[in-house]
């Protein structure tokens, strides 16, 4: 099993979404948050006062697939995540040892 | 025992599941506590709490107290005592036990009241009878010397529940225990009787309300065969459906008629016991008593009507009560409430014709405590009355994962996050034009969700029959439909748009207009989703909503200069002429009549090259000029209006193609000088003329006007001067926010004008002592030079200074 977490714009997180339940992926856990990579900051000049962005507001969603399951899982995501700008964002894969379903105790493949 | 029927006798249930526990309990304890008669000497048990009372559900905790003589007691019955509790638990009963010595029960316990109080619902049950009998006493005494504080206590713990659940009852999926109007609050009104020394019977209304509420417990307790307290959406189906109905909203409503019972008569008694307070607030309140007036009194923090019979001949009087609650923070009395329910329909009736009763609305919807008003209109039933195309939405629950709120309720939380944002939104209402018209627009946002189909065109079918009855301005008629049909769309863009991209600050702009609307959507919204619950305003999103409202105000205020009327709009050659070159913002911001007669305005400036006009609004005062186009212009026209010691609030200045400027400048009278002396508004006319047309040195004018004194080190705002030469167009836009003073326009129109500067468009705005404008300036028709901006800045920070 692999842990597929994806740092994305938060604009295109209904495309992923769309895009991750149309290959069967219903499953994931959202965050609200905030960073920066190349992308830097931005910077608002509001009322004569200088408002900088230092961390951009991101949404990070993470969610565990089969191992077979993980490049479709991957593809799906970047192209519904990608615009060709700086500051699409970045996808991690790991390795899950475990996968335990607390309501019935199923493990691993079936847990998830 | 399965119960089906919706209106079983929940008392007699109660009262037989106690006595089924009854039995194990003392059978147990007959078997573990007290095998021998010496063992029953200096050990009592007595059932407690709900079990006290003999009001036990099912899966509730059974509240037993181990009464024991001496702590050496307590030490020696340790091991048959365990044995007890776990013969209890063996038989499936949860078991909340207390052991206590006879004095730690007549001892207030301020950081464990929870036992003081439980000693309130005392049964015997078996042991040392002589010991029971000396708590039993004891106890009326202990309760009698004890009561200021245990009330205390009780009240604290009361409000800090009431908290917990952001001090309202309701909620989509209420708690229906421990919830405001729960089953604890119809407790506490046992416990404050007691305390009181009596035990009269409940009003048969709340006798109603328990027992409605004890059977839903009774039931969610069987069905989740746990101690489960929580009306969920799936028992709501399941307990409509038994109660025979067939709409679970429709059964919800009849659950929080009856919590809003326990809940009024809750709060009634806690602010009655809180009334006995210390003498520094007596005189406080002594001093509010008296801001009555000869309609409304005050005694005890409550408003009170005078003459609560004249409801019947002045159904008005009841919305100039509401207006001093929103002026003084006061809110009206039970018994003005109670009136004012009493006089439903006549209100209802009288308020369903047509009524020009919006002045009143707006002061209701605009003073300092609009939504305590707003509440209280709402809770007496007096908005009902007024606006009756809310009534679908009254303890309305709509099912949604992140809501909490009934709808009602949803716009009340609304109404209170609009009028006390957080930062960085909270200058934002106090620079609102009409906020009177966010206000109704916010009462009516979701108006619709009461109604069938899309729940914004529902919204705008309701407000625009309201608004046909209480008939606010064309203008406030128009800002209220505009941000009711536009109020999802800053949550929309924030959700699906990428806020970085300029086209989506430019459709964002587009959309919205005006700064003023702006703001009364980034209001809206803001308060929208504060009252989704009391959690989904996270940072996170308050910065993305921040960010956004930043950039489409850049972008509408760049939009000043680059955002031209072109072509030939409707309306004939003359005025097409007239438009020709004026920011698009003018037609957004301007009715058709006020064009009209600008025109007219325009016409006559023909003859002489000027032309001024000066009227009155409603609290100040507006001078429109036209004049064709000279270097200093603005700042003479600024500058006469400083000279007769007036204070410009506002201003717009704008140039046509045919080199025609249109000038406005609203301003405050602060001496009265114009409404005291007509001439004086002649005069004014007459100066302002000969000051634009450059007859009359402006100079002169303000050389006798006093200079104000120096605002305090710790009120003052430094002066802030932005260029930005990327702004749209030929111009270079000057961005100036600083400590507003007499005169302060005229210094910085001069600074620019003395330096080469040729002012393009200006749009000024004070919030407060806060002056915020905006100049685009132009140097031979095309951006200042950086050697022009040095000095300019060096100027304009010397005249801001």
């Amino acid at each position: 099993m692999k842990k597929i977490e994806a740092i994305i714009q938060p604009f295109k997180l209904d495309e992923v979404k769309e895009a991750l339940k149309s290959i069967g992926i219903d499953g994931m856990t959202i965050t609200d948050v905030r960073g920066h990579g190349r992308q830097k900051g931005h910077r608002e000049i509001y009322r004569g006062q200088e408002y900088n962005v230092d961390l951009l507001p991101k949404v990070k969603l993470e969610l565990v697939a089969q191992d077979a399951r993980c490049e479709d899982v991957v593809k799906a995501l970047a192209a519904a995540a990608r615009t060709g700008k700086i500051g699409d964002g970045k996808i991690f894969v790991y390795d899950v040892a475990e996968a335990i379903r607390i309501r019935n105790d199923d493990r691993g493949d079936s847990a998830l | 025992m399965e119960i089906r029927p919706s209106n079983f006798d929940v008392g007699l249930l109660l009262a037989a599941r106690a006595a089924k526990v009854d039995n194990v309990v003392l059978e147990a304890a007959e078997a573990l506590l007290f095998p021998t008669q010496d063992s029953r000497r200096g050990l009592a048990l007595a059932a407690v709490g709900g079990y006290g009372r003999r009001q036990l559900f099912p899966y509730s905790d059974v509240d037993l107290l181990l009464l024991c003589a001496t702590e050496r007691e307590v030490a020696e019955r340790k091991a048959p005592v365990a044995e007890f509790l776990r013969r209890l638990w063996d038989c499936g009963l949860r078991v909340s036990q207390s052991v206590r010595t006879l004095a730690e029960c007549l001892e207030v316990h301020d950081q464990n009241i929870e036992l003081n109080i439980s000693l309130l619902d005392l049964r015997s049950m078996a042991g040392d009878r002589a010991l029971y009998g000396g708590l039993e006493e004891k106890m009326p005494r202990f309760l009698q010397a004890n009561r200021d504080a245990l009330v205390r206590n009780l009240s604290r713990l009361t409000h800090e529940r009431h908290a917990r659940f952001a001090d309202t009852l309701y909620h989509l999926e209420p708690a229906i225990k421990e919830a405001p109007g729960g089953l604890r609050d119809y407790q506490l009104l046992c416990w404050l009787e007691q305390l009181r020394g009596t035990r009269a019977a409940a009003p048969p209304e709340l006798q109603r309300a328990f027992e409605h509420l004890a059977r839903i417990r009774w039931r969610l307790h069987e069905m989740g065969g746990r101690d489960q307290n929580i009306l969920t959406f799936d028992a709501q189906d399941v307990l409509a459906e038994e109660w025979g109905q067939d709409d679970a909203a429709l059964w919800m409503r009849e659950y929080f008629r009856h919590s809003r019972t326990v809940y009024r008569a809750a709060s009634r008694e806690l602010e009655s016991l809180e009334g006995q307070t210390s003498g520094l607030l007596a005189q406080f309140r002594d001093w509010r008593s008296r801001l009555g007036n000869a309609d409304i009194g005050v005694r005890r923090e409550r408003a009170f009507l005078r003459e609560p019979h004249m409801l019947e001949s002045d159904p008005e009087l009841a919305l100039r009560l509401f207006e001093f609650a929103a002026r003084h923070g006061i809110r009206p009395s039970l018994e003005a409430t109670r009136r004012i329910e009493a006089q439903s329909e006549r209100l209802r009736a009288w308020f369903s014709v047509p009524r020009p009763i919006w002045p009143s609305l707006n002061r209701i919807f605009t003073l300092p405590h609009a939504p305590l008003a707003l509440r209280a209109m709402h809770e007496a039933g007096a908005l009902g009355a007024v606006f009756p195309e809310l009534d679908a939405t009254e303890c309305l629950v709509i099912r949604d994962f992140y809501h909490r709120y009934t709808v009602d309720e949803h716009t009340m939380v609304a109404m209170e996050k609009l009028w006390r944002p957080g930062a960085p939104f909270a200058d934002l209402l106090s620079e609102m034009t009409e906020p009177g018209a966010l206000v109704l627009a916010a009462l009516f946002h979701d108006a619709g969700k009461g109604s069938p189909g899309g729940h914004v065109d529902g919204s705008l079918r309701l407000a625009e029959a309201a608004m046909d009855r209480v008939a606010p301005p064309p203008r406030e008629r128009d800002t209220v439909l505009f941000l009711i049909r536009n109020h999802l769309e800053l949550s929309a863009a924030m959700q699906s748009r990428d806020l970085f991209d300029p086209r989506t600050i430019r459709e964002a702009a587009g959309r919205v207009e005006t700064v003023e609307r702006l703001k009364a959507l980034t209001l809206l919204t803001y308060a929208d989703i504060s009252a989704v619950n009391p959690s989904a305003m996270t940072p996170w999103r308050a910065a993305q909503l921040w960010q956004l409202y930043m950039a489409v105000y850049n972008e509408l205020t760049r939009a000043l200069q680059s955002d031209r009327i072109g072509g030939v709009p409707a309306g004939g050659a003359e005025r097409a002429e007239f438009l020709e070159g004026f920011p698009t913002r003018y037609l957004r911001t301007h009715s058709e009549t006020e064009i009209d007669e600008h025109m007219a305005l325009e016409a006559r400036s023909r003859r002489r090259g000027v032309a001024v006009d000066v009227r009155r609004l409603d609290a100040a005062w507006r001078m429109t000029l036209a004049a064709t186009d000279r270097p200093g212009l603005f700042a003479a026209a600024a500058g006469t209006l400083s000279g007769f010691g007036l204070n410009i609030l506002r201003a717009e200045a704008f140039g046509n193609r045919r080199g025609v400027v249109l000038d406005t400048f609203t301003f405050a009278d602060p001496m009265r000088s114009l409404e005291l002396n007509p001439s004086e508004v002649d005069r004014l006319r007459a100066t302002a003329e000969r000051v634009i047309a450059g007859r009359t040195d402006v100079g002169e004018l303000l050389r006798n006007r006093p200079s104000p004194g120096p605002p305090s080190r710790k009120a003052r705002i430094p002066a802030k001067i932005h260029f930005d030469s990327e702004a749209g167009g030929a111009a270079t836009l000057i961005e100036i926010v600083a400590q507003d003073r007499p005169g302060l326009l005229y210094d910085l129109a001069s600074a620019i004008s003395s330096n080469g500067g040729n002012i393009e468009v200006v749009l000024i705005d004070t919030e407060a002592h806060k002056a915020i404008d905006v100049f685009y300036v132009t140097e031979e028709g095309g951006k200042l030079t950086p050697e022009k901006r040095a000095a300019m800045a060096e100027a304009l920070q010397r005249a801001a200074d």
